[in-house]
């Protein structure tokens, strides 16, 4: 076991930039799922000037890569003055490019509910927002579960890249301790263990809900 | 100053070359894993420590950051004593990840075809072959196409991932065109254009095959 001792010295730090990542990929996550779901809704109810918006905004944040978006945003901030630490800086840009898939995971999910839910509810007589709450949005959350859990899963492995723009989480605090250690492979094997047991865990409450959403149908 | 035409004259050039490099690397990507993706999803399907062995390969893959796995491969490798180029490694690390998930797009879309065909095929008394041949794999290469083409462009922004182990694609460039240079806005325009023009053929591309094999729906 000579050669992991590195990884042994080190995890106490590796568990600590971990501690970071997680709670950046938090602080990311649900602003980017309040986004995510309004710019849903919007789409699907808004007019056509609204609709034609969101499509824009869709096209820009899903055909550029997030690394792109980071070091511009990196660049940027001291060009224009706006004094946001780096830490809410990278949040806002990854919340913001998730908010885009996630609203498209949404959309999916309101959008396959049958016409039969929607005419039965206006048959009732419910207004819109009445119908919303009580009769799509409870099934299209559910529908759509599944596959945000593994947009989060995504969510946090894409923490990693702010490493690239120089603010310190796990993958930051591999790198430093390779270069302190010169054991590249022990260690990122340890911070690849880390990333797995977070993800994991997330991934297999995904597939949990996925069995669920089966159950229901 | 901001769009000054003799420096984005220099600049188009230059950027040019990285989508050179980046178009190689994602189409390389793209054919070894529509390869290797089946293997692992075949590996997957049949019982025995084969599927025990591609599932663990599978979850490994999408549960750790791209990141993670690059620096692994570049760094870990040549400490290890087989050191590979950066073109090499990130080819290496870009196929690990999108392996994985291919073949779990080639499994959905083959779970997503009805048991009553297979039934259905058998009750003719059609032989194994032909009943894959030409009913089901049909239907199945139909359903493939559109995840298949959200993973391509997954894969080309995902590239930008490998200006981290110096490899001179769109991202590295930009990078560097950016620290010479004052020219922070039309650098990043470039570049966030080029990735939106390669994604957007993509999405064209796939729209055009998913219309071409609508017939199989």
């Amino acid at each position: 076991m000579n050669e992991f001792g590195p990884l042994i010295h080190s995890f106490w730090y590796l568990l600590r930039g971990a501690a970071m990542t997680v709670l950046m990929a938090t602080s990311a996550a649900v602003p980017a799922t309040i986004f995510g779901v309004l710019l849903a809704l919007l789409h699907i109810f808004g007019g056509r000037l609204m609709r034609s918006a969101i499509l824009g905004y869709l096209f820009l944040l899903r055909g550029i890569p997030l690394l792109v978006l980071l070091t511009f945003v990196y660049y940027l901030m001291p060009l224009t003055g706006i004094d946001l630490p780096p830490f809410w800086g990278v949040v806002l840009v990854i919340s913001l490019y998730y908010a885009a898939f996630i609203s498209e995971v949404f959309r999916a999910g309101i959008l396959s509910l049958p016409q039969a839910q929607w005419d039965a509810a206006r048959s009732l007589g419910m207004t819109r927002g009445l119908m919303l709450r009580i009769v799509v949005l409870p099934q299209a959350l559910r529908l759509a579960a599944p596959p945000y859990v593994s947009l989060c899963v995504s969510l946090v492995k894409a923490t990693s890249l702010v490493s690239i723009v120089g603010l310190w989480e796990l993958t930051m605090a591999s790198r430093e301790v390779v270069e302190r250690t010169l054991a590249p492979f022990q260690i990122f094997i340890g911070a690849a263990a880390i990333y797995f047991s977070i993800c994991y865990a997330l991934a297999l409450y995904g597939r949990h809900l996925e069995r669920r959403v089966l159950l229901g149908h | 100053m901001p769009f000054d035409p003799h420096f984005i004259a220099r600049l188009i050039p230059a950027l040019l070359v990285g989508a050179e490099v980046t178009v190689e690397l994602a189409a390389l990507t793209m054919a070894i894993c529509l390869v290797w993706g089946l293997v692992v999803a075949l590996a997957n399907g049949v019982r025995g420590p084969l599927a025990w062995l591609a599932g663990g390969y599978i979850q490994l893959v999408r549960n750790t950051p791209l990141l993670i796995q690059l620096y692994l491969v570049y760094f870990g490798f040549s400490m290890a004593g087989f050191g590979l180029s950066g073109f090499a490694s990130g080819l290496l690390a870009l196929c690990a990840q999108n392996g994985g998930y291919v073949a779990e797009i080639y499994r959905g879309g083959l779970q997503s075809v009805s048991i009553r065909q297979f039934e259905a095929g058998r009750a003719l008394g059609m032989r194994r072959w032909t009943l894959y041949t030409t009913v089901i794999l049909p239907q199945v290469v139909a359903r493939v196409v559109p995840p298949l083409t959200n993973q391509s462009i997954a894969i080309i922004k995902d590239t930008s991932q490998v200006a981290a182990i110096a490899v001179m694609e769109i991202m590295k460039i930009t990078e560097v065109w950016v620290e010479t240079s004052a020219n922070t806005y039309d650098v990043f325009l470039g570049a966030a254009l080029i990735y939106l023009a390669l994604t957007s053929i993509t999405g064209l591309v796939g729209k055009l095959a998913e219309r071409r094999l609508a017939f199989a729906q």
